[in-house]
């Protein structure tokens, strides 16, 4: 009997192993590869953040053929170095649609390289889903969907959810000093934070502009130590926020309360007067954006191939997220079409909502934006790692705006 | 010649107008229209930049100018698209006229410093741009603004366009470098002060490249604002191309019209063909390297390279033309009476800090005579021929040259009156050819001589000093007694009314200071009028007419020169006063 039941187990066994491949074999993609294009500046001077959103399309790509591809075709990624000038991506994107025939496109890396490649799109009448465009109310193309989770009027999202936070804090502020980079993209949310603060009744004790390379922030901190405002809003892109810091931090100032809109987030988890510093996100890694199984598996895959890139912080955050968040988009998009015609994905998109990482996108509204709500939160530097908190249903377990 | 590369230029123009209708992807329009906007900025830059060694790291600014202009007023002015180009070019071309017409003016702001200052410009010009209504900060965009269809598509139409702006700006620098002001040019790129004595107005024509290659760069600007659809600060006014334009020009050479068409060509294609994503900054790291060893080994650049091959092979095939057909010099012009005065100095004076280098000094220079200027070193010797030529200007007196007063003349314009000078120390143009440094003159002086006649008589002077068989060495080829007779030679190719030759014996070896005696003795045997500064006494006694001695800055004899020499003052003066 023993022997028997052995025999049988065995037989099952084999059974269940020969069904299991029959299924993985079935699950392969299989057939011509569905060739998605893009550009990356991976070289120039936007080519830090240019790596991780290569890192994470490579992650997603892989995860894609893993499974059955899109349409059970394998995926092909072609992607190319527009190295961070746009008139080099508006070329490429034509080679890519006209010499390499790519099916899909994804965007390329920020405002200026996405508009270039928003042009091709449009003469070539082809979706163009991208991640990280700066300035909404320039997008004008009926098949451009952003998957940033960037509202059509972030100058008024963003300073609203901000101050919202401030408000609710046990101490809220009653002056406000905005200090901001005329970078284009930052420029006019700035502006809109003045609007906001305004309205809800700040002082605003200065208001103070650099040009974008600026790299001697002493007079602005110079100021800002005049005018004693309770919370500084900065305009600030990349390392400029820790430039700003560095600077107030050598006349013995720091503000109680400051915001950096668009900073480096590791460098300035990192910097000497970083702590308490607060800044705009879509998703950092603590509940509630890790209950999605999805998002833990990408945290883990962008830890190991973050590290092996070399990147100095492997933490998945806005960045990576809302690239990640494109490609979902885009699965989503030619899985719920059934289709890579880029028509039918357009439509399917206006109709429908994604389920990303960084919350759910639409794109029911004017050029394919939604107005007055974004997935923007606030975080704090708390102890050293950034903390969600604001809004509250957002918020890491027990933590709230420290304030001093 | 003109019309066969009028022809040629026709029949690329054709020829390449006709790639749309091939059928090819859009995307080599948009490759080549790259390139061919990499070459106009490159070329348009090498006019100023390469051709006269003002190396400007502004041409993003005028550039920037350019693609704002264009920007302004087809989104805020609704100009249509083609007509906002000629306004982008003169736009850019007056602004960098203005900027010229200051810079120009002060002689220091030469080299690294006129560099660094066309830089500045480019941020004073971001930074205004990004603080007024033109920008503001967040940037013009095109996207709205219909583009003409020139083309059978929107890439074709760009290539088309940066195909006839790059003709254009080819043949434009083609005409340059061929013109007398391109010469002037390539000698203001050697020695500014020196072209400014042999006639070029220096000046003036650095202002005139100044604004083509502005002009050029500009309308380049007004073609990229529409191909990139959203103008930005930042992206516009960035170092990168001005950096760009320099690599294109060096590596494709800058002494040649056409050789920043290679580099530009070369480059773009380079960075384009290490676009794939897998290695990018291998690839940008390959680029670099192609480009240093290209730099290391071709130092002339690529085209520069073989043009200077092509031209050396071309000098053994020239006509060789006979010593003993010495051409006869202005300087000569018999009929005109001997004897009278032709320059005349009254109460000159000059002093360098403090220091009275001329002092009230009067001299007459009479027609046909050699007349020497001696006297012990610092007496001020070089400083009269100096001031006779416009090199500097008195600080009081007159100078008389057949009744027109010098002194209030710039250099140039001296030269072209019939003076000619050498200098003590040998100065030629190290980068123009022995024949092209004696043609020079000859295209500035007082005949004016257009340029293929003036290579002719540089060729006559050259057999005449000797020097034929090295017309297309550059002069540091030459041993001192070839550049000093260079220097003679280049100062008779002016066919100058009056020579004013300054210690042109001094380092020669006995056997050469003959050589020298002969040659002046059959400038002078033609009736040459000459002004002869000389330590060599040996010389002074056999060449001279009458001589003048200057001490202490001041006249202190004048007349037979065997007489003058013997006198006590003059003994004293060059041997010091016998102590009892």
């Amino acid at each position: 009997m023993p022997a028997v039941n052995h025999s049988v187990r065995a037989a099952f066994g084999a059974l269940l192993a020969l069904a299991l491949a029959a299924h993985a074999a079935l699950a392969a993609p299989s057939g011509p590869p569905v060739r998605i294009g893009s550009t990356l500046a991976l070289t120039g001077p936007l080519a830090a953040t240019g790596l991780v959103h290569k890192i994470v399309g490579e992650i997603y790509v892989e995860q894609l053929n893993r499974k059955d591809g899109l349409l059970g075709r394998p995926v092909e990624w072609v992607l190319k170095d527009d190295q961070s000038r746009p008139d080099l991506a508006r070329t490429l994107y034509e080679q890519l649609i006209t010499v390499d025939k790519v099916d899909l496109m994804m965007g390329p890396y920020a405002t200026a390289n996405i508009l270039s490649a928003m042009g091709v799109a449009q003469r070539y009448n082809k979706v163009l889903i991208h991640h990280t465009f700066g300035t909404p109310s320039l997008a004008k193309y009926d098949m451009q969907f952003p998957a940033g989770g960037l509202a059509g009027d972030p100058d008024n999202t963003i300073p609203k959810v901000v101050f919202d936070a401030l408000a609710a804090s046990a101490k809220p502020p009653k002056s406000v000093a905005v200090v901001t980079s005329k970078f284009p993209s930052v420029h006019f949310i700035s502006l809109g934070a003045r609007e906001a603060a305004k309205k809800r009744g700040l002082r605003e004790v200065a208001f103070l502009e650099w040009d974008f390379g600026n790299r001697d922030f002493g007079p602005i901190a110079a100021r800002l130590k005049d005018a004693k405002p309770d919370f500084v809003w900065v305009g600030g892109l990349g390392l400029e926020g820790n430039l700003l810091i560095d600077a107030m931090r050598k006349i013995d100032y720091m503000p109680p309360l400051h915001f950096h809109l668009f900073p480096a987030p590791g460098p300035l988890l990192k910097a000497p007067g970083g702590e308490n510093a607060l800044a705009a996100t879509t998703f950092e890694e603590h509940p509630p954006f890790t209950d999605n199984p999805v998002a833990v598996e990408f945290i883990r895959l962008y830890h190991e191939r973050g590290a092996k890139a070399g990147l100095p912080d492997t933490s998945v955050e806005n960045q990576s997220a809302i690239s990640y968040s494109s490609w979902q988009t885009l699965e989503a998009a030619v899985t719920g079409a059934k289709s890579i015609d880029d028509k039918a994905i357009a439509q399917w998109l206006k109709r429908n909502p994604v389920d990303a990482i960084v919350g759910r996108l639409r794109w029911d509204g004017p050029f394919n934006y939604i107005y007055g709500s974004d997935l923007y939160k606030v975080k704090q530097n708390q102890n050293g790692k950034w903390v969600v908190i604001w809004p509250k249903e957002f918020a890491a377990s027990g933590a709230r705006l420290i304030t001093p | 010649m003109r019309g066969r590369a009028l022809a040629g230029f026709a029949a690329a123009g054709l020829a390449l107008s006709a790639v749309p209708f091939f059928g090819l992807p859009a995307f080599y329009e948009s490759f080549l229209y790259l390139v061919l906007h990499w070459i106009v900025l490159a070329v348009s830059w090498n006019i100023l930049s390469g051709y006269s060694g003002y190396f400007s790291f502004g041409h993003g600014a005028f550039f920037g100018a350019g693609m704002y202009t264009t920007a302004t007023l087809a989104t805020k002015a609704g100009v249509p698209f083609l007509w906002t180009l000629p306004a982008a070019g003169l736009v850019a071309a007056v602004f960098g006229v203005a900027l010229g017409a200051v810079v120009f003016r002060l002689p220091r702001l030469r080299g690294e410093l006129f560099a660094l200052l066309t830089l500045a410009v480019t941020f004073v010009l971001a930074t205004i741009v990004l603080n007024t209504s033109i920008d503001g900060g967040p940037g013009l965009v095109l996207s709205a603004v219909p583009l003409p269809a020139i083309g059978p598509s929107p890439s074709s139409t760009f290539y088309l366009l940066g195909l006839a702006l790059a003709l254009a700006t080819l043949w434009i620098a083609r005409e340059i470098q061929r013109s007398k002001l391109g010469t002037g040019l390539f000698a203001i790129h050697d020695d500014e002060d020196v072209a400014e004595v042999l006639g070029v107005p220096t000046y003036r024509y650095k202002l005139a490249a100044f604004g083509v290659s502005c002009g050029l760069a500009g309308i380049a600007g007004g073609i990229q604002a529409m191909f990139v659809s959203y103008v930005t600060v930042g992206e516009t006014f960035s170092i990168a191309v001005p950096l760009y334009v320099v690599l294109m020009s060096v590596l494709g050479g800058s002494r040649h019209w056409f050789g920043p068409a290679v580099g530009a060509a070369v480059v773009t294609a380079l960075l384009y063909a290490f676009t794939a994503g897998d290695y990018a900054v291998a690839g940008r790291a390959a680029v670099g390297l192609i480009l240093i060893l290209v730099i290391l080994f071709l130092p002339e650049g690529i085209f520069g390279q073989a043009v200077r091959a092509l031209e050396r092979r071309r000098v053994s095939a020239a006509p060789a033309i006979d010593a003993a057909d010495p051409p006869a010099p202005s300087a000569a012009t018999p009929g005109k009476a001997e004897g009278k005065t032709l320059l005349e100095a009254r109460g000159l004076s000059k002093a360098f800090r403090g220091v009275q280098a001329l002092a009230e000094v009067d001299l007459e220079v009479r027609r046909g005579e050699i007349l020497g200027l001696v006297g012990p070193n610092g007496s001020g010797k070089s400083t009269l021929i100096n001031l006779v030529s416009g090199h500097f200007r008195p600080d009081s007196g007159r100078i008389l040259f057949e009744g027109r007063d010098l002194a209030a003349l710039q250099a140039h314009r001296i030269a072209r009156t019939g003076l000619a000078r050498t200098y003590q120390i040998p100065r030629p143009f190290a980068h123009l050819s022995v024949l092209e440094n004696v043609a020079l003159p000859a295209m500035f002086g007082r005949d004016a001589l257009p340029r293929g006649e003036a290579g002719h008589e540089a060729r006559r002077w050259l057999a005449f000093t000797g020097l034929a068989a090295k017309a297309m060495s550059l002069p540091g080829e030459l041993n001192l007694h070839q550049r000093k007779f260079l220097e003679l030679a280049r100062a008779l190719a002016s066919r100058p009314g009056l020579l004013l030759l300054d210690e042109v014996f001094s380092g020669l070896t006995h056997a050469e200071i003959d050589d020298a005696i002969r040659l002046i003795r059959a400038i002078r045997a033609q009736g040459a009028t000459i002004v002869f500064v000389e330590h060599v006494i040996r010389a002074v006694m056999e060449l001279t007419d009458r001589i003048v001695v200057l001490s202490y800055g001041r006249v202190i004899a004048e007349g037979d020169p065997r007489a003058v020499m013997r006198e006590p003052d003059v003994v004293a003066a060059y041997l010091g006063k016998p102590h009892a």
